[in-house]
């Protein structure tokens, strides 16, 4: 059965990939909220992603999931050069940026910095909590 | 004519709620004076990691979610378990209820059968074992057989546990020397925040659910922080009830120590708080609680001791979804499913778990899915929309990969209020998972503190 590697495509994914066959394999998923390019692995391939990571995992739908930020960063910078999705790339990226995702993957598991958003409203909605301590 | 209306709460598991929590000093200093020897409360550790600590298995004996479970399993009891998923008395019950200890901590003590063992926590006397029964274990073997094999199981286990499994772990790295007997807390804890407004104790549970007016109550099992397919799942599996959909929703979430990766039990009980002080479900309908328990990913297995402990809080039905409280490809994502449809005969189920001798009172709502269609423009039930290619699934793993690169879940996955929830948190602890800081941090604050209680003078040398 195979298995499937997505990648999330923001803005600046999306001018990096403008004006290649890629552009017209991005798909748009929660009504269009967000954007995805989806590679699809054979078994033992997804397999050998899920063994370099130790969150890595198989989620329900078969997708490769819970791989560190910078795994998804090498598996996107080597579409984007290869301008294609398929397996061979995550076999580059295993054989070629293993070491240096690893390297980034550490500092991860330690410290993501902490989006800038004004979340004053949710403190003030707590001020006032429905259930109170017995 | 058959009466539709449900009128009262299920009885506990068993038929009485266990409460072994004295509260009276006077009466806990007498008992103290029976103890022979002290013991402080160490983590299973596993790498080095905590992944249990075995005083929220004694929070949860002695506060009655595990009702009718009094203590550490004897022998006889452990192989009870084992084999049949019952406990000598002949409830179903899931897993080994074990107090673990080293053979170098049991020669130090010199404790047997028939004395009394005072377990300290975080420094001060917290609980009393009534010694019983004194045996080894072997912790892999007890592993293998609490989570079943692909030979002995092979309706629902796909392949072998391993070291990549929490739960498995947790069983592989317990101490061989187990204490058998009754616990009971002799200093009560006090629940830190956020958890004290969510501490809800059967007995709690079910004044509250009396004082509410509430006699269909669904429970929604959550390790996670509630997107809005959750959210979806919660409103929807309430449908069910007698005459008018259930009075109440019970979010009962699985609080200790869990895996790297996980959100922190402090986003989780906060962000379904969220989903009735934002207005996305009334609080009068919805109820956020816990039960200490360090999860064991045992999917079925696992549904049953949900059953036992939201039985035992008062609740009628139970949702169980797909992959419900599972952790990899062990077993079939259907398996709690099938477990609650037809039973699993190999784990000592001929039939469902609301239909065997010693079983439940709490009703199943098997749901397949909820995932996001456009085309139909709301969250959608699987058994009904057939937009293949339009609709987009729910995934906590995906959920949790956006989060890690930096990408805000959009409204159509989390609520704004709930993903700032997260943000609180991730602020708090400079980080939005798990990992193995907090995993550390958090094993030695837990989630309560106890009282100072001066220990009797044959027990201080």
């Amino acid at each position: 059965m195979a298995k499937y590697l997505g990648v999330i495509i923001d803005e600046k994914r999306m001018a990096a990939i403008k004006g290649t066959p890629l552009e017209e394999k991005v798909e748009s998923i929660f009504g269009g909220a967000l954007r995805r390019l989806v590679i699809e692995v054979p078994d033992d391939l997804g397999q050998k992603v899920i063994d370099q990571f130790t969150k890595a995992r198989f989620d329900a739908r078969g997708f490769i999931e819970e791989t560190p930020a910078a795994f998804k960063r090498a598996i996107f910078k080597r579409i984007a050069e290869m301008k294609e999705l398929s397996a061979a790339v995550v076999e580059k990226v295993l054989a070629e940026d293993l070491d240096k995702v690893k390297e980034e993957a550490a500092k991860e598991d330690k410290e993501l910095p902490v989006p800038d958003i004004d979340i004053s409203d949710v403190l003030e909605l707590q001020k006032n909590p429905v259930q109170k301590p017995a | 004519m058959p009466e539709v209306r449900i009128k009262t709460l299920p009885p506990p598991h068993g038929g009485k709620l266990v409460d072994r929590v004295v509260r009276d000093p006077q009466m806990a200093r007498k008992l103290m004076e029976k103890c022979s020897a002290v013991y402080d409360i160490k983590p299973t550790l596993f790498k080095g990691n905590p992944v249990r600590n075995v005083y929220r298995e004694i929070m949860s004996v002695c506060y009655g979610f595990f009702s009718p479970v009094e203590g550490s399993m004897t022998k006889a009891e452990l192989e009870s378990v084992l084999e049949k998923r019952r406990l000598l008395s002949g409830w179903v019950f899931p897993y080994p209820i074990l107090f673990d200890i080293s053979e170098e901590d049991f020669k130090k003590l010199g404790v047997g059968p028939g004395d009394w063992l005072l377990i300290r926590l975080k420094g001060e006397p917290f609980a009393i074992l009534e010694i019983e029964e004194v045996y080894e274990i072997v912790p892999g073997d007890v592993a293998v057989r609490t989570f079943g094999t692909p030979e002995k199981n092979p309706e629902v286990v796909k392949v072998p546990f391993d070291q990549k499994h929490t739960g498995y772990n947790i069983y592989c790295s317990l101490n061989p020397i187990i204490l058998a007997g009754k616990y009971t807390i002799i200093n009560e804890p006090k629940l830190r925040p956020p958890f004290d407004r969510f501490w809800y104790p059967p007995k709690r549970a079910r004044e509250e659910f009396e004082k509410r007016g509430w006699t269909t109550v669904i429970a929604h099992q959550t390790r996670n922080v509630p997107h809005t397919g959750h959210e979806a799942l919660m409103k929807n599996a309430a449908y069910i009830g007698d005459i008018k959909p259930c009075d109440g929703i019970v979010v009962n979430a699985i609080v200790g120590a869990k895996r790297i990766g996980d959100f922190p039990d402090e986003a989780i009980v906060e962000g379904h708080e969220m989903v009735h002080l934002a207005g996305y479900i009334k609080p009068e309908r919805h109820l956020v609680t816990f039960t200490l328990w360090d999860m064991r990913y045992g999917n079925p297995i696992e549904s049953l001791i949900h059953a036992v402990i939201r039985q035992n809080m008062g609740i009628s039905f139970h949702m169980f979804g797909r992959d419900h409280a599972a952790l990899g490809e062990y077993y079939d994502i259907f398996a709690t499913q099938i477990l609650w449809s037809k039973g699993i005969p190999s784990f000592g189920f001929d039939a469902p778990p609301y239909a065997v001798d010693g079983g439940f009172y709490i009703r199943p709502q098997n749901i397949e899915e909820f995932w996001f269609c456009p085309k139909c423009k709301e969250f959608a039930y699987s058994a009904n929309c057939s937009h293949k290619g339009i609709y987009s699934r729910y995934s906590g793993s995906f959920i949790r990969g956006l989060i890690n690169e930096g990408v805000m879940p959009p409204p159509e996955i989390y609520r704004p209020e709930v993903y700032k929830v997260v943000v609180k948190w991730w602020q708090k602890f400079g980080y939005p998972f798990n990992n193995e800081k907090y995993l550390k941090e958090r094993e030695e604050r837990l989630e309560v503190d106890l009282p100072h209680m001066e220990l009797p003078a044959h027990l201080k040398k």
